[in-house]
């Protein structure tokens, strides 16, 4: 009680001196204002303060980071132990989980996510300026029905459109015992379509596989050769107005010299028929359901959008360009590619960046399909090991990375075709 | 941690002030507990390991209700209807450990802990007190995860479902077989090992435990693999059961076991002893439907100490048990039953009982028959993987 009344006192003194009257100095007489002015309120001693208190602040945030890490033994260690554990939809790659570490299958997770997103960005493109120049058709029918998909795909969760196609393809496809055969070389079953795929083989001369290395090296030079063709045709035609007939003539030296390089090096490739046995498919390619599923939905979906941006950026066009193209006689297909399309895709390319980013952010609902993805993977590990904030961090580096390598080449891409000025 | 160092203050003040009045100085020194209790029960964020951290079963007492992470798509062990009921084996026992701390069955929260690949880290985050749902010991998740296992309340091992028009009888059948396989259990380890072993590929299709059965009862694999139980509980509820088999190959140890966090040694202690205590409850034949009538008037002294009530004129052995009450065995058996009924009630219809690991040890091993040397026991090592 004691130490409680005295404390009371104190207070009242405190009060009391609080009340007294203060005899402050007139303007005139004292100090010039300037020394006057407490240290507190200085702009100097102001500014040290702030920047100390943010010093302290973001050094007592580091510490706190630094030694919750520590007691949480953060490392990536863990990573190189045997992953004990298989992951499916694998292509070109094989690996057992036995004799591979656990990052090394993360690493075919990553794979499996950067097929997913490089066919579904592909695919999606199609199908973006497909339905964004059907919308605009004269054709009543064809473009109520590119907004009928539009409006559709646009408007559904894509998770919802993922796991129904999904389940279209579990439920709505043969079990592989009944399996659809479609003129002999492709089998469609619940188990995934199967369809013929060129592999490297011995040859005529016996060679080994890797020399199908060769001719795809003599493939890229051969076609390099007829795109310098192909552009120096194209700049003859434009110089002197006499039809070069460029894209005859790429093409043309292309399949020739495939041909001839082919047959040179002793048929280094084979197709490879898909066939039936018991319940699995043997060699060909195998497109798996979940590896379809997750792929036509992410196309669906995006293409929806893309299309949108399409016909936005079609739209945005002056009227002049099209009736132009129409007064110089072009047909409706030149007036697309020749005019309206390149002109547009300065308008598109900005808009569609962020939906190819968009399609790698949404690969990780692989999680719903039962696709191997690098998410799903990463979640292996750590029901394993542990280290959920490691495993985070490694995931969202991997995105980043990605989507960083995306951005990249399309702000390339962007940077080639604008490079002409309107 | 403010309101913490206020209060001891006010617990110096009044400890100072009132030295001379008994009443008042126990009044401070409750409050002193109550700091100490804040002060452990702050302590699970700090996360450092090695030292004892939180005191659960305060923690359960004090807020009324047990959070325990159950699975809830998995009929049989934990299932939620249509209702939103959550029913099954697992949830027993939920039941039990409630009755037994908090003296009411009820009296608990099912957090959905069905996805295998988050539910250590539920327990560690202290979203729940507790983890009963299918999850296996194993010596990695024992030492490398922040989660300790007590008493197996389920013994199963990993096997195989397949079709019956399959053809497939055993795994060496099963060359470049589709297997849907759980993803985030010890399942996906088991089956690479045995396929390592005898020398076989397979094509794995991993996933949610419910999407892969339901992936594979769709025709998309030849093969489902799980705890053998796992996959009799989801047969057994369809209506074209007839058409698949679980092979009789068994190809691992899984001990299903309810987990707790580390170092909280009292809890893990009333969740292990409320376990046995319902085996014991079996092996000696308490009841629900006798256990009020036992605990009246106990037989031995046995039943009178698991009970947590005198015997004759004697007095009621605590056993040391100071978190909880000596009654609490004796609730969990009113509120659930023993063992055994717990078993017939929830998967008895569905997966055999007798002659099994989860059957009791009769006849004890020294009087079973055609045993070869070192066996006929109950020694069981806990896998390590």
């Amino acid at each position: 009680m004691s130490n409680l009344a005295q404390d009371g006192e104190k207070l009242d003194r405190n009060r009391m001196s609080a009340q007294a009257p203060v005899s402050s100095p007139s303007p005139g007489d004292g100090p010039t204002p300037t020394h006057s002015v407490p240290l507190f309120y200085r702009r100097g001693f102001r500014r040290l303060l702030q920047q100390g208190l943010y010093i302290a602040a973001t050094a007592l945030l580091f510490w706190y980071v630094y030694d919750a890490l520590n007691l949480r033994e953060f490392g990536f260690g863990f990573l190189d132990d045997p992953a004990a554990f298989k992951v499916g939809n694998q292509w070109l790659t094989d690996v057992d989980g036995v004799t591979s570490s656990r990052i090394e299958m993360y690493l075919v997770g990553v794979w499996s996510s950067l097929r997913v997103v490089f066919v579904a960005i592909l695919l999606s493109t199609l199908v973006g300026v497909a339905v964004g120049v059907a919308r605009l058709s004269s054709n009543w029918l064809v473009a109520r029905l590119a907004m009928l998909y539009v409006e559709i795909f646009r408007n559904t969760p894509l998770l919802v459109q993922v796991v129904l196609v999904y389940a279209i393809f579990l439920v709505g496809a043969p079990i592989i015992q009944e399996v659809v055969i479609i003129g002999d070389f492709a089998f469609i079953s619940n188990r995934g379509l199967a369809i013929p795929w060129p592999v490297p083989n011995d040859g005529l001369w016996g060679l080994p596989d890797w020399f199908v290395g060769v001719w795809v090296a003599l493939l890229i030079a051969i076609g390099a050769v007829a795109m310098t063709v192909r552009r120096t045709r194209q700049n003859r035609e434009r110089e002197t107005g006499q039809p070069q007939f460029a894209n005859r003539w790429a093409f043309g030296i292309f399949a020739v010299g495939a041909l001839v390089t082919f047959i040179v090096l002793g048929l280094p490739v084979s197709i490879d028929r898909p066939y039936v046995e018991g319940t699995r498919y043997l060699e060909g390619m195998v497109i798996r359901p979940e590896f379809a599923a997750l792929t036509i939905g992410l196309t669906l979906y995006t293409g929806a959008f893309n299309a949108e941006i399409v016909r936005g950026s079609i739209q945005a066009l002056p009227t002049g360009q099209t009736e132009a193209a129409n007064a110089i006689g072009l047909s409706g297909y030149q007036r697309l590619t020749l005019v309206i399309l390149p002109q547009a895709l300065r308008q598109m390319i900005p808009s569609i960046t962020n939906q190819y980013l968009n399609v790698n952010k949404n690969s990780s609902l692989a999680y719903a399909v039962l696709y191997d993805d690098l998410f799903r993977v990463a979640g292996i590990i750590q029901n394993k090991a542990g280290h959920a904030l490691e495993m985070f961090f490694v995931i969202i580096v991997t995105y980043m990375l990605i989507s960083l390598v995306i951005s990249a080449l399309m702000n390339f891409i962007n940077s080639r075709v604008t490079r002409v000025g309107v | 941690m403010l309101f913490a160092g206020a209060a001891l203050v006010a617990g110096a003040v009044i400890g100072a002030c009132t030295s001379d009045e008994e009443q008042q100085q126990a009044q401070a020194t409750e409050q002193q507990q109550q700091v100490e209790q804040q002060q452990q029960r702050a302590q699970p964020e700090a996360q450092v390991s090695g030292e004892p951290r939180g005191n659960t079963t305060q923690l359960v007492q004090d807020r009324g209700t047990l959070k325990c992470g159950v699975k809830q798509t998995q009929p049989l062990f934990g299932f939620r209807d249509d209702q939103g009921t959550v029913t099954g084996f697992d949830i027993e026992f939920c039941k039990a450990i409630a009755a037994a701390v908090l003296k009411d069955a009820d009296a608990v929260e099912y957090v959905d802990a069905s996805d295998a690949s988050t539910r250590f880290e539920l327990l560690a985050d202290g979203q729940i007190d507790i983890l009963i749902r299918t999850t296996t010991i194993t010596s990695s998740r024992d030492m490398e995860l922040d989660v300790d296992f007590a008493q197996t309340t389920f013994y199963t091992g990993q096997g195989f479902a397949v079709r019956k028009d399959s053809g497939i009888n055993s795994t060496s059948d099963m060359a470049n077989a589709a297997i849907c396989v759980q993803t985030g259990t010890t399942t996906e380890q088991n089956v690479a090992d045995h396929f390592t072993d005898i020398g076989l590929d397979y094509e794995p299709t991993g996933g949610l435990s419910q999407d892969v059965a339901a992936a594979f009862f769709e025709g998309r694999c030849d093969v489902l693999t799980a705890d053998a139980s796992d996959l009799a509980s989801r047969i057994v509820v369809r209506d074209d059961a007839d058409d698949y088999k679980i092979l009789p190959q068994i190809i691992s140890k899984e001990p299903l076991a309810p987990g707790v966090r580390d170092y909280d040694s009292d809890w893990k202690d009333v969740v292990n002893w409320v376990v046995h205590g319902l085996i014991r409850a079996e092996e000696i034949g308490i009841t629900q439907a006798n256990v009020a009538a036992m605990a009246a008037d106990p037989p031995n002294t046995e039943v009178a100490r698991l009970l947590g009530v005198p015997f004759g004129d004697g007095d009621v052995a605590t056993l040391g048990f100071d978190v909880v009450d000596a009654q609490f065995i004796q609730r969990a058996i009113a509120a659930v039953g023993n063992y055994g009924e717990i078993y017939d009630r929830e998967i008895g219809s569905a997966i055999e009982r007798d002659c099994t690991l989860n059957a009791l040890a009769r006849p004890l091993p020294s009087e079973a028959v055609d045993c070869g040397p070192g066996e006929g026991g109950i020694l069981y090592a806990l896998p390590y993987r």
